[in-house]
């Protein structure tokens, strides 16, 4: 594998991007492909609408690297937005779902996962911290952001008004913020060498 | 609905599409919510490292790039109503001897967030892109067709629904069109019905 812009940030790679530098797009791929295909198939639970979804966002990234404004956010937060929204609408188009039930949201037995240091570090930082929320909370969260549901469908589904159901979501996020903000918690890429 | 609260759920993808379209509208006049979900997109994206990682297919990585590939060489975009009423003009004056099946489509009414993509390399290997398609229904499935002028279709690739690349079969022709049937699963060799959408090559 052609890793010669190992060095480079996530944002100078947008970049490149933004001119055509298929390398570039193939890097960003090698950093994020494999985050990017695990909560695709999370939401989706199939691998053919995963594989769809990542392959959307990625190109939607090389389509709009130009707009891209690391002033707005970090790189990998606008890719994995992009691979999330796209799995998220490919789950609500899929109207058999409407028929399944909430624990859509846990997380599916994975067998033969063979992961990098880094990626086993990120996991179970994001899990232990999701582990310290209040139970209201991190349900609010997993069902949205893993299960797809919208605040609505939340709300009838849990028998929530509506209110309850945002203020978990504002209150579940804003938490991890302050937990994932805590030292020695960073998400991104951190160039090997 | 205040549209200040609806920050952390626009960050989860947790809003219906009119929610999320007024949402938008209020982000482009609030500094505020504009820096409270730059702040929260981060953490939701966070999530994205909560979940197990089993590696993608090999495929996806080369499919990823050979669709780029094609894609930036020559974008031909191809959006909403006026370039497929262009479209048609030029299958009628490129393919005559398809047209009567070609011609009659103007059945593109789902709304304007369906928009088609044809990209085409400089090899004449083209990508077909579309969002905002429903799904075949069952039993059926898209098929794309590549028509060179003067010539009949020629069976150029099938898909589901919504894509974001299909590959299509065979290189494209100047002054060809490239149209897209709902055929019988698996496929037709010659359309069986007619074109949901003509697109000229423009090359």
């Amino acid at each position: 594998m052609n890793r010669q812009l190992a060095h480079l940030s996530d944002e100078a790679l947008v970049a490149l991007a933004a001119r055509s530098e298929q390398s570039a797009l193939a890097e960003l791929y090698d950093r994020y492909g494999r985050t990017a295909y695990g909560l695709a198939l999370r939401v989706l639970r199939d691998q053919t609408l995963a594989e769809d979804a990542v392959q959307e966002a990625f190109l939607t990234v090389w389509r709009t690297a130009s707009r891209f404004m690391p002033e707005r956010g970090k790189a990998s937060t606008w890719i994995l937005t992009l691979v999330h929204r796209r799995a998220v609408d490919a789950v609500r188009r899929e109207q058999r779902r409407r028929a399944d039930s909430l624990d859509l949201a846990a997380e599916p037995a994975v067998e033969g996962v063979e992961e990098d240091a880094f990626l086993r570090l990120q996991r179970e930082r994001v899990q232990t911290a999701l582990r310290r929320l209040p139970d209201a909370q991190r349900e609010a969260l997993e069902l949205a952001y893993y299960g797809g549901f919208s605040q609505s469908e939340l709300a009838e589904r849990l028998g929530q008004p509506l209110g309850t159901i945002k203020s978990r979501m504002f209150g579940g996020l804003s938490r991890m913020r302050e937990l994932l903000g805590e030292p020695g918690t960073e998400t991104s890429w951190t160039p090997t060498t | 609905m205040d549209p200040h609260d609806l920050t952390a759920a626009y960050a989860l993808d947790a809003l219906g599409p009119d929610e999320a379209e007024a949402y938008e509208r209020h982000l482009g006049q609030c500094e505020e919510c504009r820096e409270e979900l730059a702040e929260l997109n981060e953490t939701a994206a966070a999530l994205a490292f909560g979940t197990a990682a089993p590696a993608p297919p090999e495929r996806l990585r080369a499919s990823i790039l050979d669709a780029a590939a094609a894609e930036r060489s020559n974008v031909v975009p191809l959006l909403r109503r006026r370039w497929v009423a262009r479209g048609l003009a030029v299958a009628a004056a490129a393919a005559a001897c398809i047209i009567v099946g070609l011609a009659v489509s103007q059945s593109q009414s789902s709304g304007p967030q369906l928009s088609w993509q044809l990209s085409v390399g400089p090899t004449g290997k083209a990508t077909l892109s579309v969002s905002g398609l429903a799904a075949a229904p069952h039993g059926k499935t898209y098929e794309a067709w590549l028509i060179p002028a003067g010539h009949s279709p020629r069976p150029a690739g099938l898909f589901s629904g919504s894509t974001s690349g299909v590959r299509l079969h065979g290189t494209v022709p100047p002054h060809g069109v490239v149209a897209v049937t709902v055929e019988p699963a698996g496929g037709s060799s010659h359309p069986t019905t007619r074109p949901i959408v003509t697109m000229p090559i423009q090359t």
